[in-house]
């Protein structure tokens, strides 16, 4: 198994599309469309299928980074995407109306993922639209019985993009700890640990 | 200029849908005909079999780019439809040709219908709709000219 797919899924304008371009090493292949909601989002342009990109890492493996469209008409691509991949990147916006139910209606559509504990959760425009908190997405997870990972992030910078990618193996990563302690053997886990320690 | 209003402008939609239904109507086994926007809104639908017509037209936006992107990155240039052929029936998908390509057009029809006739059918309802966009842009571009000349 040479190749690991990840999925960047969120709202429409959360910044998957960018998120990819920040990070992958390929010209990113998208589906973008004229937008002609404005009442979703003031965005000129809009992802209808699939955003592509590729990220090498430096032990040979290939990472398969995919973006689903965001609007909720769209939800038969979250699964058909979502299939294979290793983990999960949800991006949220904090300037849209109603962030915190952003995260319950992705929290849903990926809880599959979550219960194999390969989800992060990634908030953008925390700067200029400072509430709801990280705390409160924290707390909006927990009520849920759930645990997992929620940061801040730009997506337009690297870094950040590349942060979010640790913790998500991070957090694998030690699924696979759990599940060494429970003699259970996943071909996926084991291919995280070894492109870890390269 | 992208912007479809919730309720596109009565002219225009009075003219999308009477190309759906005369559409649905000249292709015999036809069970389905769907325009939606390009970012897979509904505009415009007549389905017989009970499929959801809003999620028809999420799925033909996705499609019709999806096909796009796929002749692009396999070099055979622009797609020009997208067909999905199934065991029973046919789904048919393409731009509407306008000077601002806003929407898709899709045909759903019987295995019984020729792809010929379906595509050449859906082939002439999205000029006949591509040719109402474009009526609207005029006046729309007119209407904007005079509102600006006024001030």
């Amino acid at each position: 198994m040479s190749e690991i797919t990840l999925l960047f899924a969120g709202p429409m304008g959360a910044g998957k599309t960018t998120a990819i371009r920040a990070i992958s090493q390929i010209e990113p292949i998208n589906t973008e469309v004229a937008n002609t909601d404005f009442s979703e989002s003031g965005k000129a342009e809009t992802t209808v299928a699939l955003d592509y990109g590729e990220l090498s890492l430096d032990n040979g493996h290939t990472l398969r980074l995919y973006g689903s469209p965001g609007q909720r008409r769209f939800e038969f691509m979250w699964p058909l995407l979502a299939e294979g991949a290793l983990g999960v990147v949800v991006l949220l916006d904090n300037s849209r109306p109603d962030p915190l139910a952003d995260l319950r209606l992705f929290l849903d559509a990926f809880a599959r993922q979550i219960g194999a504990g390969r989800v992060v959760v990634a908030v953008g425009r925390l700067d200029s639209h400072p509430q709801p908190s990280l705390d409160d997405y924290a707390e909006a997870v927990a009520a849920r019985g759930e645990f997992l990972p929620v940061l801040a992030a730009d997506v337009r910078r690297r870094d950040d993009v590349t942060a979010l990618l640790d913790v998500l193996f991070d957090q694998i990563e030690a699924q696979a700890a759990a599940a060494d302690a429970a003699g259970d053997d996943d071909e996926w886990l084991q291919l995280v640990r070894r492109a870890r320690s390269q | 200029m992208n912007q479809i209003s919730r309720s596109l402008p009565p002219s225009l939609k009075s003219a999308i849908d009477e190309a759906v239904r005369s559409l649905h109507q000249r292709v015999p086994a036809a069970i389905g005909c769907v325009v939606a926007t390009v970012d897979g809104r509904l505009v415009a639908q007549v389905v017989d079999n009970g499929a959801d017509p809003q999620r028809i037209a999420a799925m033909i936006g996705s499609m019709v780019a999806l096909g796009e992107t796929i002749g692009r990155e396999v070099r055979i240039d622009r797609s020009d439809y997208v067909v999905v052929n199934a065991l029973n029936g046919i789904l048919l998908a393409q731009r509407v040709p306008a000077r601002r390509e806003l929407f898709v057009v899709s045909t759903l029809a019987r295995t019984t219908t020729n792809l010929g006739i379906l595509l050449h059918e859906t082939r002439t309802t999205a000029a006949e709709i591509g040719r109402a966009v474009d009526a609207w842009l005029d006046h729309y571009q007119a209407a904007a000219a005079a509102a600006a000349a006024a001030h």
